[in-house]
């Protein structure tokens, strides 16, 4: 191995360069009036400016396109096109050129190359061009490997490679947050955060829920016949911007008797980002499936079917209460009663409800009223399974408003 | 090792997914087993050849002695595999909390565990390959300089890098754990509709009841990710060499230093001034310079009148003329051109100013400002008594030759001879007068004309050092001053700029308004500084990366000419005062305050756009079609465009269909039928579309085949689908046939980022661009954008 060989000039030139967008010109407008002293040669300088927008000289945007100045960030789910030439930089023909460009990231390495066939010859001066394209899917460093391997006239076989390395960076921040609603829906916040350099323009954020669920997006404003969003004219996200989405996911009709006793951890669903920053480049990402911890019901599921939110002082009212049971035996339930501080419930305490199979649930109306004005929490109902004398306590069910009914003396 | 491989072909998700990690832990240890799959046919003998056929990559150079060459092979991949492992993906995510280390931190152990036996065999198969690999100290340097030879050709070499990269992976998995903590986020307010007592118990384990989420590209999650009910954090953290070698510092592109023969360079756009940071010992002003000033030509009455005149009372009294005070500004003016109304003396109408002057020069002066003209005006202060604290006095800040960088590069890459032949006007070659400059500044040789201004500056007593000295202004030095400045602003020469423009602060000081001269400027009123001065002045900070400065001057001015406008609208003349106008003369003077409010519009929304605040910035553009009707079908193509640079098409594409039915009502000139074509082709390349955005480019052609922008853009349309010679050869030939459109500095941008793309010997060609551009262009050219440097 002689390791002077390896210097040797190649006949063969190889050349990357990053497709990203192009951008458009932007050009600075210096003017004068024409009683200034430059007269009107400002404004001439202007428009025999090429780049200036014929008509309106002073808005800086023009129209013509300038190639990338640099390699620029890359961000996961954006795609990385690269311009690869191999150039005969010499002056004898070439044979039997092959250019094989490799994506090795931390987990795998990609073929990109369109063709894997070798170019029979290549004349002096001429070039062999590829455009690669390859969606980005890891974060972290990726070396773009390009080989080259040819043949001389002389029959010599050679061949050179270059590495290329470059860093995927994350572009957005996904926070989540579950609210548990009382009717089995389950409520979805996202938090979105663009944490690169540029604006970014949310083309598409949805959630794709999982088999269990049909979601309603809650993103926009129904006025009339077209819908607004919620985020104004304006769907881009500065760098470092946040941005809230919510979703109200169902429970389908023929998962909404059983998710009533689901437990444990349950796939949500995941979001689609779909985004796109300067001239319609374009990033797509995915979160990994959202899974949520079901709320753990015990054995037996108290809920409120029913409940005014304002009430009068010392008047009673009516609630609705459910009871699911949620465990794998039959049980036999007593209910029980207990006033609060302020909340004195109407009726016979020590009520037995009868059996109760699993899954099963019954309604029970329940009067009650409060001696207190102000938000007071409904507390107090002890239900006992009188089969293993257990009893389970239910306090804090739900908040009403309690008011004074009388608006003015006078009335 | 069977075993091990089968996992690693699954894709690796970037998810929280803690299984993934023994995966791509494997993946270090069992890509050869592939690779010997793949490299079977090589045939060439490895030995013989000098240099290293990577079988791997070539499986049509065929080898018989695979066992040498595999070890190779094997070594080589090693490295590349290796080094990506220990720049883990976890090492980025520290904030991304695995789900079930939240939800089910019981599991962990189990989790642990049910890992524990696969990172086991992982390790087994990095022993063996490695057998004596594992010094991680000494081989970051191994590997840097492979990096830095790009190519890899020996062996020897690649054993080092071998070496280098290896690394166990040590038991880190637990530091993969204390990182899966929460993350600090304050505390939503807790939705309240829903009753707390069935809050679940995964809210107590997440403070915040946030699960940041890791994000992964959709096609990559197909086929394991819908299962995944048990997360285990990933157990891999980067080697401590390595990482290091491997860090990448945030924002700033890790790759520019690798990437040499990525063709792209840094900025081209600004230019320094070589001269700018070490100037040179004042150059004493040259003795013909003093002819020249004597033979500037006289435009007006107003010619300089020595300093002592000006300023010495006692020869002021007789001369002043009763018409100077009656047209002082402001309300309080009233009663004073009572006592002056006697205006029919012929003497004082003879020295009026005329309509024009009133019109141009009207400005509202600031309310301390005012006063002190006023007290000028009426004689309770004499001008020479002011506090110089209050008064501009300006002088140039550098008075160093500006040179000529196009002849420079000329003498580094052509030689001595070649630069002789350059023949560019200097400020020694014209005339010493407005001229002269107005000369210098249509052939492009804006630094020639800045040294030209400085000359005349000084010949008017404001010369270099020559600030914080009291000096006189008038018309002809502040049109020096707005010219030199803004020429410096052409130049990029902001510093600068900023620098002389400083002793003007912001315009506002009693010197620079005609009532300061009564004497010299008997009966005219208003600013002698010009309106595009501040403009000028007010645009400055921005290019200086203070933009919000740019939008308060910005704001300053569009309320004055607001204010005039009302003024005018009302029937007072522009300064709200009581003369009369003539309907003409207010039309006129409505015309002109329009379009120069139209004009400060222009500025804040340019200044909106540099700033990246769309939302405001399309308002104002939208705002100024109110003032320029004729400026419509261009000002919404512009606003699409701003869209399209966002990334919202559908939105661009609203604005585009006005642009169309605004051509269609004008009955569609040709003109305007290109610029719809543009925009169809803006929104094609938005689209990813080349190929009709190509199309749409030439069609602009057929119907203006000297469209410079259309030339120009389906060449770079033609380089994105990879037809690198064709688009290179179109501009070429632009460039040499019509040298006045296309050598402009976008284009030579594009033409020799093509050049470096094309082949090795892209200087030469570049050489050719830089002489066909001397002969040309004037020293104010942009040589940046030839790359040479």
């Amino acid at each position: 191995m002689d390791v002077n060989q390896a210097k040797q000039e190649h006949l063969l030139a190889l050349k990357v360069m990053r497709l990203t967008k192009p951008t458009l010109f932007t050009n600075m407008p210096v003017t004068c009036e024409d009683r200034d002293l430059p007269g009107d040669s400002f404004i001439r300088l202007m428009k025999d400016d090429p780049s200036t927008v014929k008509g309106a000289e002073t808005l800086i945007l023009g129209e013509m396109l300038t190639l990338p100045q640099n390699f620029g960030n890359i961000f996961l789910g954006e795609t990385f096109s690269s311009y690869i030439s191999v150039h005969n930089d010499s002056t004898q023909m070439v044979k039997d050129i092959l250019v094989k460009a490799d994506l090795q990231t931390s987990s795998q390495r990609l073929n990109l190359s369109a063709s894997n066939s070798a170019v029979s010859e290549l004349k002096p001066e001429c070039c062999i061009d590829d455009v690669i394209h390859h969606e980005v899917k890891e974060i972290g460093t990726h070396i773009l490997v390009c080989a080259v391997s040819y043949t001389t006239q002389s029959g010599e076989k050679l061949y050179f490679r270059k590495f290329f390395k470059f860093q995927v960076l994350k572009p957005l921040d996904v926070k989540t947050k579950f609210y548990n609603a009382e009717t089995d829906e389950v409520f979805l916040e996202a938090q979105i955060q663009n944490i690169t350099t540029s604006p970014m323009f949310m083309e598409k954020v949805s959630l794709e829920p999982s088999l269990m669920y049909n979601v309603t997006e809650l993103n926009t404003v129904a006025a009339e016949e077209l819908s607004e969003s919620t985020f104004g004219t304006m769907s881009y996200l500065q760098p470092s911007d946040t941005r809230q989405y919510l979703y109200c996911l169902k429970p389908k009709p023929e998962f909404a008797e059983k998710a009533g006793v689901i437990k444990g951890v349950t796939v949500i669903g995941k979001l689609d980002i779909v985004w796109k920053t300067n001239l319609g480049e374009r990033g797509r990402l995915q979160t990994s499936q959202l899974q949520r911890m079901a709320p753990g019901y015990g054995d037996v599921r108290l809920s409120l079917e029913l409940i005014p939110d304002t009430v009068n002082l010392e008047e009673p009212f009516d609630i609705t209460c459910k009871i699911t049971n949620c465990s794998e035996r039959t049980m036999d339930l007593l209910l029980e009663m207990c006033n609060t501080r302020s909340i004195h419930w109407c009726g016979v305490s020590g009520r037995q409800l009868g059996k109760l199979s699993p899954s099963a649930s019954l309604s029970i109306p329940l009067k009650v009223l409060s001696s207190v004005q102000g938000l007071q929490s409904i507390s107090g109902l002890r239900l006992t399974d009188t089969f293993l004398k257990r009893t389970y306590e239910y306090d804090d069910i739900a908040q009403v408003c309690v008011v004074f009914p009388y608006t003015s003396p006078e009335s | 090792m069977e075993n091990s491989d089968a996992p690693s072909q699954r894709p690796v998700t970037l998810d929280i997914d803690g299984e993934v990690d023994p995966d791509g832990l494997e993946a270090s240890a069992s890509p050869q087993i592939d690779l010997l799959g793949r490299s079977i046919t090589l045939e060439v003998p490895f030995q013989e050849e000098s240099i290293d056929l990577d079988a791997e990559a070539f499986p049509s150079l065929l080898d018989d002695s695979v066992n040498s060459e595999t070890i190779i092979d094997k070594l080589n991949d090693q490295m590349m595999e290796s080094v990506m492992i220990s720049d883990s993906p976890n090492s980025e995510d520290e904030d991304v909390v695995p789900i079930d280390t939240l939800l089910g931190q019981n599991e962990d152990n189990e989790a642990l565990d049910s890992k524990g036996p696969k990172r086991d065999a992982g390790k087994e198969d990095d022993d063996t390959n490695t057998a004596s690999s594992v010094n991680a100290a000494e081989p970051e340097e191994a590997s840097a300089s492979l990096f830095e030879e790009e190519v890899v050709k020996t062996s020897d070499k690649i054993e080092t890098v071998d070496q280098g990269s290896f690394d166990t992976p040590s038991p880190e998995g637990l530091n993969a754990l204390d990182t899966g903590t929460t993350p600090k986020d304050e505390l939503l307010p807790v939705c309240t509709i829903f009753s707390q007592g069935v809050q679940p118990k995964a809210q107590a384990l997440i403070p915040d009841g946030f699960q940041p989420i890791l994000v992964k590209s959709p096609s990559f999650t197909i086929g394991n990710t819908e299962t995944p009910n048990r997360l285990v954090p990933q157990v891999c953290q980067p080697s401590p060499s390595l990482s290091k070698f491997f860090t990448d510092n945030g924002a700033v592109n890790p790759a520019s230093d690798f990437f040499d023969s990525f063709t792209t360079s840094t900025s081209f756009i600004s230019i320094s001034n070589p001269n700018a940071e070490s100037p040179k010992a004042t150059v004493p002003p040259e003795p013909q310079l003093l002819s020249g000033t004597g033979s500037m030509p006289t435009p007006g009455p107003q010619e300089a009148v020595p300093a002592s005149t000006y300023f010495s009372p006692a020869s002021q009294g007789g001369v002043l003329n009763p018409q100077a005070s009656s047209v002082e500004p402001g309300a309080s003016m009233s009663k004073l051109q009572a006592v002056f109304s006697g205006g029919d003396d012929p003497f004082a109408s003879a020295l009026s100013t005329s309509e024009v002057d009133k019109r141009y020069d009207a400005w509202l002066p600031s309310e301390e400002t005012r006063r002190v003209l006023i007290s000028v005006a009426t004689h309770q202060v004499n001008p020479a008594q002011l506090d110089r604290e209050h008064l501009s006095m300006p002088g140039l800040k550098f008075d160093n030759l500006q040179g000529d960088a196009v002849k420079d590069l000329m003498q580094r890459f052509l030689g001595e001879q070649a630069a002789m032949k350059r023949q560019v006007l200097s400020a020694n070659s014209v005339e010493q007068n407005f001229l002269g400059l107005k000369r210098l500044i249509s052939t492009k040789n804006w630094r020639a004309a800045v040294d030209l201004t400085g000359r005349l500056l000084t010949a008017h007593g404001q010369g270099y050092g020559k600030s914080g000295q009291p000096s006189n202004h008038n018309t002809d030095s502040l049109q020096l001053w707005f010219v030199r400045l803004a020429l410096l602003v052409k130049l990029n020469l902001f510093q600068n700029a900023e620098l002389e423009l400083e002793p003007f602060g912001n315009l506002e000081h009693p010197n620079l308004y005609y009532e300061y001269y009564p004497t010299v400027y008997p009966g005219r009123r208003g600013s002698i500084v010009p309106f595009s001065m501040r403009v000028l002045h007010a645009e400055l900070p921005q290019y200086l990366q203070k933009p919000q400065e740019t939008l308060d001057r910005l704001h300053g001015i569009k309320s004055v000419c607001q204010k005039i406008l009302s003024n005018l609208q009302e029937g007072f003349a522009e300064d709200g005062s009581m003369i009369n106008l003539t309907q003409e003369n207010r039309q006129a003077s409505i015309q002109l305050w329009r379009s120069r409010l139209s004009r400060v519009m222009y500025s804040m929304a340019n200044c909106l756009l540099m700033m990246k605040d769309y939302v405001l910035a399309v308002e104002v553009y939208q705002s100024i079609i109110e003032y320029e009707p004729e400026q419509k079908v261009q000002l919404l193509s512009g606003i699409g465009r701003i869209f399209l640079q966002i990334g919202d098409i559908r939105t661009a594409d609203k604005y585009f269909l006005e642009v169309e039915k605004a051509c269609e009502l004008k009955g569609k000139s040709p003109d305007e039928d290109t610029s719809v074509l543009m925009n169809r082709a803006f929104v094609h390349l938005s689209q990813n579309n080349y190929t009709d955005a190509h199309e749409c480019f030439s069609s602009v052609l057929k119907i203006d085949p000297k469209n410079p922008v259309a030339n120009n853009n389906a060449a770079v349309c033609l380089l994105y689908l990879g037809r690198l010679k064709e688009s290179l050869g179109q501009l070429e030939s632009l460039v040499h046939k019509d040298p006045a459109l296309y050598l402009h500095e976008s284009v030579l941008f594009n033409l020799t980022t093509m050049y470096e793309l094309e082949s090795s010997r892209s200087t030469q060609k570049k050489q050719a661009l830089l002489e066909a551009a001397a002969c040309r262009e004037g020293d104010s050219f942009n040589i940046q954008c030839l790359k040479l440097v």
